[in-house]
């Protein structure tokens, strides 16, 4: 990639989640030379990590084969994958943007194959099942991964490890001597569609995530659910192995919380719903979901879905952020608190804790042009000089239909700029 | 046309090579292929195999190709042709990743990737590389219909990007319900105050701007053409029609206020009850000071009773939650304690609906002394000069009630989206309806509506993924919504306006087929005028002229095929996908005979769900049947049953169908292919009879995209069922 | 009913919320609570007492004046700031109690017999005379409110402690004459008076 191949014409797209594809597709199949970068080796972001949609119980992937199919198809439309943007100067319409560029120590000869994650041993939590599982140091993130390339782990390098994995390769694609690069782009406005990442559920103090094995974050119960995730999409609690049958949902774990996150995560009501119905699929009647809550946030026409499992009769509803979580001695959990509706004190046993985890914007520890306007919580307003756009859940929290629609109308945004900028030279 | 000169590319890498016999493939290419030109490459996707081939298209007038070498998924980098026609021989995901290990299974590993090259190999010999439709729309005027926020920010971003914009407005003003806002929702932080609605600059900005003619007073009296090329006649209200053309078209009729004359139980009707529309105007008319009501009283309590009439349980109301009204009252709530600190405010409400910074907000009402009581209001009378407030408490767990001097019922939106095309022409509701677009469509005037009479689109990936190409709902008549969401969502639906023009003018489909250059071909000649094609497209894509003869609008299609899969008499064809494109690949398959114990099941897998989950169960290594053959299909729905019978003549065992989830939670992106698949195969089962066959050889599944261990699963189950009722009888007479 | 309590009931007639904002030490906050209960469930007496402190802030918006007053809940408060910390809208919720009780007390409105109220009353007057605990004193008057019997039992079960204590210096059996005050004493009571004058009349508090 040469810095000469893009212009003030070209819109730079940061974050290759289903935001930052959009944006980026968009763009270019309204002609735009566009660039997309993201900091993982593969795109796809979280989005590609859920086993379904709520409330179409629809899988993710579904549409990112389409968009990957788009983007397969579209010539105006670059990917660079591990790279992160460290730097952006100048003003709306003429951006120079400084990308840093770690080594995948695997080329463009790679076919998938798979022979040098076969050839090596060491292995590291796998971050696409959020450490649920492990991953070889050599390995293709996941199923949908694009580019289909595999990885070497930074880790693998000066081991014995490496040297297999390269001596696997019949391709020549392995290449151990690949150095971290700094490259400049000339670009003409820049979306941000950054993401989100989970709360850091630890500091959740009574709730034991970091104590209690069979306490964990809804991003991961959605590996569990996943066919492609570390328990074949069995709902198993990771202290035992046991089936989780009877779950309970906390709501707003991080959110609306002064203490963590001060905004409403949006999604996290309508994820908890969606996941009631992975325990009714996996065990019909014999299984209980309790969702422990503030406020159901089911809004427009979700609201069918949250009256749809309402009926159902597996899963119970308890107004109450649950006080604090025990630990008994089958590693199950006991939930404490008061139901307010009516005031009822509860102390309740469950197989296994979802935590509906918040969603705090990626880039937040990230420093951000000083041009950038964040509101309280992080989320990317834009740029003052109006060249930058923050677009999905960098923007604000969103679901998955709010955050293509954002990003849709980023794009244009930024069109826009590199139209008056063109119009400019023109004249 | 150029003539045409095939050649196949076999590559031998990634265990190709180990596990199959290439040298015999090269043969089967030359012989049974009949490839002008056959080469075989340890490595094709490498730069040298690439070049070689590239080689071979500049040097030696290659303009077919197939590539024998992995899934057409994997390494579209690499082999990226595009002046080219080209097929791929899935011989890596498809065979030898699937086929179980060990030398018992070489001859039908040998056998199925045998049979793929042959698949390619025919199946290119009916390609053409399309062209692009000749058909002219290069009409680039977006037309907007609807003057609110959503319709003005649509037509400002499309004319600001440089776009003709008509916009028509069926008032005699613009602005919708923004314009009867004292003031709005803060769309930016600080979170904490209301803010200036920002119409009036705003419809200034559209009134002025260069780009955009607006007609107001007028509505559309008819909607005729196709993406690029729409004509549209307006009526104004004084009788004047005007006829303009345009590219496409942005609905933002909004939605109407619930009918607060529905909710008499909770005071709908009574002096001092209004609505949030009608406490609008109260505090529009206070300008700032307190708030008085109709009476001229001031109001020194007011009751805010959210979900009035909506989230209804019964029936009898909105089903669903308008979304904005939470923070509407919150917003109103806050009119009241910053003219007068002392009014008594009291929203009431049973899951208080403020996602993202909404909670600044909500927090901010609280610090102005707003109350918030969850309750849910059984009833509201007029008491004296007040009104009482009768409800259940749910935190304190008792009926009580509140006197007040105002009552504000949140009730919901109520899309304006015309007419509900699904609907049976005799019902008495649809005759009341009144259109909106009046779309001379054969299938119906309006956009089609998801469910509660919202245009959305039923995608979540996809928001604008409309059923009628071209033309775009956006704002709350697609989904509740507040302002700031409609104005997202207009600039959003702007972009794909743009995209729309684009694509038509220069015959490319839309998304989600975005780029394909193909498009339906029909020969009229052989049609019966049946009009399965008319009524069973997904897009309203085809109409019929005065003779019933489809009329195809190439630049409102597609690319689906479900037409080809309809067709009858096999008429409707693309240039690189038609009934030829597959049948051939059908009868390329090698038949083993009755007594080999060798069968064989065609599979038909649905290219965006069912194949990629075959491509990745080969990923993952799950092994399944090498009987099995599979062709990807663009839909379901554009299977035509003469492939599945022919298969059948031809001696194939049976014949499996892959395709998306259907019914109310449809999965299909082209509506409903999978379920139009299962249909017309339901229909098969007398052929089956006739031709004594047993209905298990046709069999139709719902597959999604996570399926990898279950498409193996599948196919392995069905083999050993096909083993179990025995080898088809038709073999040796096809 | 108290003088406070009908000057009170008469200026806020049914605005118990407001009276609680402008009257109760950090009863501004009150309508802060969102109603998710964890400072319900976070007590450590919640199984004891009969209002959690989020359904006492329901009650104080629905104007139960009386209710909320009389109740012994907020009297149970340990301090131990579990609700506090846990609060997501980060209310100070055992200040608000105490301020609660602390009110309901000055009305003359508090439970009667409620311990914790009991013993809050004879510290207080305890150390408001000499300006200092007069621990000997304080003890006894506890261990004797109940009647001389009771109060016999008490001390001679806690006897071996008592001696202890005096033993390790801690208690000084010579302060049942009298015990040790401040120096000026005239000039500590015009401070406690002065400062609940003040006091009251931020809070509107006239007799």
């Amino acid at each position: 990639m040469k810095a000469s191949i893009a212009t003030n014409q070209t819109i730079l797209v940061v974050g290759g989640g289903i935001g930052g594809m959009t944006a980026a597709l968009e763009a270019a199949e309204c002609g735009k030379q566009v660039i997309l970068v993201e900091k993982n080796p593969t795109l796809g972001g979280r989005t590609a990590l859920l086993y379904r949609y709520f409330p179409k119980m629809c899988h993710p992937t579904c549409g990112l084969e389409i968009n990957l199919r788009r983007l397969k198809g579209n010539r105006r439309l670059r990917v660079l994958t591990q790279a992160e943007v460290t730097e952006v100067s100048g003003r709306n319409g003429d951006y120079t943007v400084k990308l840093k560029l770690s080594p995948r120590y695997v080329n463009e000869n790679c076919t998938a194959c798979g022979e040098c994650a076969l050839a090596v041993s060491g292995q590291m939590p796998n971050p696409y099942d959020y450490g649920l599982s492990q991953i070889k140091l050599a390995y293709l993130p996941h199923a949908m991964a694009y580019p289909q390339r595999y990885v070497l782990d930074p880790a693998i390098i000066g081991t014995a490890d490496a040297e297999k994995a390269n001596s696997a390769c019949k391709y020549g694609a392995i290449d151990l001597a690949m150095k971290e690069e700094t490259i400049e782009l000339k670009v003409g406005s820049v979306i941000w569609a950054t993401g989100w990442k989970p709360y850091d559920a630890a500091k959740i103090q009574p709730y034991g995530y970091d104590r209690f094995a069979n306490v964990i974050t809804s991003v991961e119960f959605e590996r569990l659910a996943d066919p492609h995730g570390p328990t074949g999409g069995k709902l198993l609690r990771p202290s035992d192995g046991a089936p989780a049958k009877n779950i309970a949902f906390i709501q707003c774990a991080g959110s609306r919380d002064e203490n963590h996150l001060r905004h409403c995560s949006r999604i996290c009501c309508m994820a908890s719903l969606k996941q009631t119905q992975y325990v009714r699929e996996a065990y019909g009647d014999d299984c209980k979901s309790t969702i422990y809550y503030i406020d159901i946030r089911a809004i427009d026409r979700f609201e069918d879905f949250y009256r749809k499992v309402q009926q159902d009769p597996t899963v119970g509803f308890v107004k109450s952020k649950v006080a604090r979580i025990a630990q008994n001695e089958n590693g199950s959990l006991i939930l404490h608190g008061v139901d307010t509706e009516g005031y009822h004190r509860y102390a309740t046993e469950h197989d296994l804790v979802v935590l509906a985890i918040g969603m705090e914007p990626e880039a937040n520890g990230i420093k951000l042009p000083d041009d950038i306007v964040v509101d309280s919580s992080g989320f990317i307003e834009g740029s003052k000089d109006g060249g930058q756009f923050g677009a999905g859940a960098a923007a604000s929290p969103t679901d998955v239909n709010r955050s293509v629609q954002s990003a849709t109308a980023a794009a244009l945004r930024a069109i826009q700029v590199v139209h008056k900028t063109a119009a400019v030279e023109v004249a | 046309m150029s003539e045409m000169k095939t050649a196949a590319y076999i590559c031998a890498g990634c265990g190709i090579g180990d596990k199959l016999d290439v040298a015999q493939m090269e043969k089967v290419a030359q012989k049974e292929g009949k490839m002008a030109l056959v080469r075989r490459h340890d490595f094709l996707c490498s730069p040298e195999g690439v070049a070689l081939i590239k080689g071979d298209i500049e040097n030696e007038g290659v303009s077919h190709v197939v590539i024998a070498a992995c899934s057409r998924r994997a390494k579209t980098e690499a082999f990226d042709f595009p002046t080219v026609a080209m097929s791929r021989a899935n011989l890596r995901e498809g065979v030898i990743w699937i086929v179980a290990e060990g030398a018992e299974h070489d001859e039908v590993r040998q056998e199925m990737a045998e049979d793929y090259l042959r698949m390619g190999c025919a199946e290119l010999k009916k390609m053409k590389l399309p062209a692009g439709n000749p058909n002219k729309a290069d009409n680039k005027t977006i037309l907007v219909v609807g003057g609110g926020m959503a319709g003005m920010t649509a037509a400002l971003e499309a004319a600001e990007t440089g776009y003709q914009v008509v916009l028509v407005e069926k008032t005699g003003e613009l602005g919708g319900w923004a314009a009867k806002l004292w003031k709005r929702v803060p769309f930016r932080q600080p979170y904490r105050e209301a803010q200036e609605t920002g119409v009036a600059e705003l419809a200034a900005r559209v009134g002025a701007h260069p780009n955009i003619k607006i007609h107001l007073n007028s509505v559309i009296a008819s909607t005729s053409g196709a993406p690029g090329r729409f004509n549209v006649e307006l009526a104004q209200e004084s009788g004047a029609t005007t006829t303009l053309t345009a590219g496409a078209i942005i609905q933002a009729t909004g939605a109407s206020n619930y009918d607060i004359a529905r909710l008499p139980e909770l005071g709908g009707g009574l002096a001092n009850v209004v609505d949030q529309a009608g406490l609008e105007a109260l505090a529009k008319a206070a300008n700032g000071q307190p708030i008085k009501r109709a009476d001229g009283r001031e109001v020194k309590s007011v009751v805010f009773v959210q979900c009035a009439g909506q989230r209804d349980e019964g029936g009898a109301h909105l089903s669903y939650c308008s979304g904005h009204c939470c923070a509407t009252s919150i917003k109103q709530a806050m009119y009241f304690k910053d003219a007068n600190p002392a009014v008594d405010t009291v929203v009431m409400y049973t899951d208080l609906r403020v996602p993202g910074m909404g909670e600044d907000f909500y927090r901010s009402a609280q610090e102005k002394g707003v109350i918030f009581t969850k309750g849910r209001a059984s009833g509201v009378t007029a008491a004296g000069d007040v009104c009482k407030v009768n409800f259940r408490d749910l935190i304190l767990d008792e009926e009580v009630s509140l006197d007040a001097d105002l009552v504000v019922l949140a009730t919901g939106q109520v899309p304006n989206s015309g007419v509900n095309i699904d609907l049976a022409d005799d019902d008495p509701a649809k005759a009341q309806q009144v259109s909106i677009l009046n779309l001379n469509y054969r299938q119906g005037k309006d956009l089609p509506q998801l469910t509660h009479g919202l245009t959305d689109s039923h995608f979540i990936c996809f928001p604008y993924e409309t059923r009628r190409t071209g033309i775009y709902a956006a704002g709350p008549v697609r989904r509740p919504m507040d302002l700031l969401q409609a104005t997202e969502d207009a600039t959003g639906a702007a972009l794909k306006a743009i995209q729309a023009v684009e694509n038509a003018n220069i015959g490319r489909a839309a998304h989600p087929r975005v780029g394909d250059l193909s498009y339906p071909m029909v020969r009229l000649e052989g049609c019966t005028q049946c009009k399965r094609c008319t009524v069973e497209c997904p897009f309203g894509a085809i109409d019929e002229d005065e003779r019933r003869f489809p009329v195809f609008n190439e630049s409102r299609c597609r690319r689906c095929g479900t037409c080809m899969g309809a067709c009858p008499v096999r008429v409707i064809s693309f240039e690189n996908y038609s009934v030829d494109t597959v049948g051939n690949q059908i009868k390329a398959v090698d038949i083993p005979d009755e007594f080999s114990e060798k069968p064989r099941i065609l599979l038909l897998a649905c290219e965006n769900d069912a194949y990629p989950a075959l491509d990745m169960a080969g990923l993952a290594h799950h092994t399944y049947s090498a009987f099995v053959r599979a062709i990807p299909v663009r839909c379901l729905g554009s299977v035509n049953t003469i492939w599945i019978t022919d298969a059948l003549n031809s001696g194939y065992d049976g014949v499996m169908m892959m395709g998306c989830k259907h019914g109310e939670n449809y999965q299909c992106h082209f509506v409903k292919g999978s379920e139009l698949a299962t249909y017309r195969m339901s229909k098969i089962d007398d052929t089956l009879k006739q031709l004594g066959l047993e209905v298990e050889r046709v069999a139709s599944y719902e597959v999604a995209i996570t399926d990898n261990a279950r498409v193996a699963a599948l196919i392995n189950d069905y083999a050993a069922k096909i083993v179990e009722i025995g080898m088809s009888p038709m073999k040796g007479f096809g | 009913m108290s003088a406070h309590n009908s000057q009170a009931v008469e200026r806020y007639r049914n605005d118990f919320l407001r009276e609680v904002e402008e009257r109760v030490e950090e009863g501004q906050w009150v309508k802060m609570c969102m109603q998710c209960g964890v400072c319900a469930g976070s007590c450590p007496f919640g199984p004891h007492w009969q209002h959690s402190p989020q359904k006492l802030f329901m009650m104080i918006r629905a104007g139960k004046r009386q209710e909320v007053l009389s109740s012994d809940s907020m009297w149970m408060c340990t301090s131990c700031y579990n609700c506090v910390v846990r609060c997501p809208r980060q209310l100070p919720i055992t200040h608000i109690m105490h301020g609660l009780a602390s009110y309901a007390h000055r009305l003359g409105l508090a439970p009667k017999s409620q311990p914790t109220r009991e013993f809050a009353t004879m510290f207080w007057n305890n150390l408001a005379k000499k300006g200092r605990v007069n621990e000997l004193k304080l003890t006894l008057a506890l261990y004797f409110k109940d009647g001389l019997v009771s109060g016999i039992k008490t001390a001679l079960g806690m006897q071996s402690i008592g001696l202890g204590m005096v033993k390790a210096k801690r208690l000084n059996p010579m302060e049942i004459l009298g015990g040790h005050g401040l120096k000026d004493l005239k000039g500590f009571h015009a401070i406690i008076a002065k400062a609940r004058e003040i006091e009251d009349k931020k809070k509107g508090l006239v007799s």
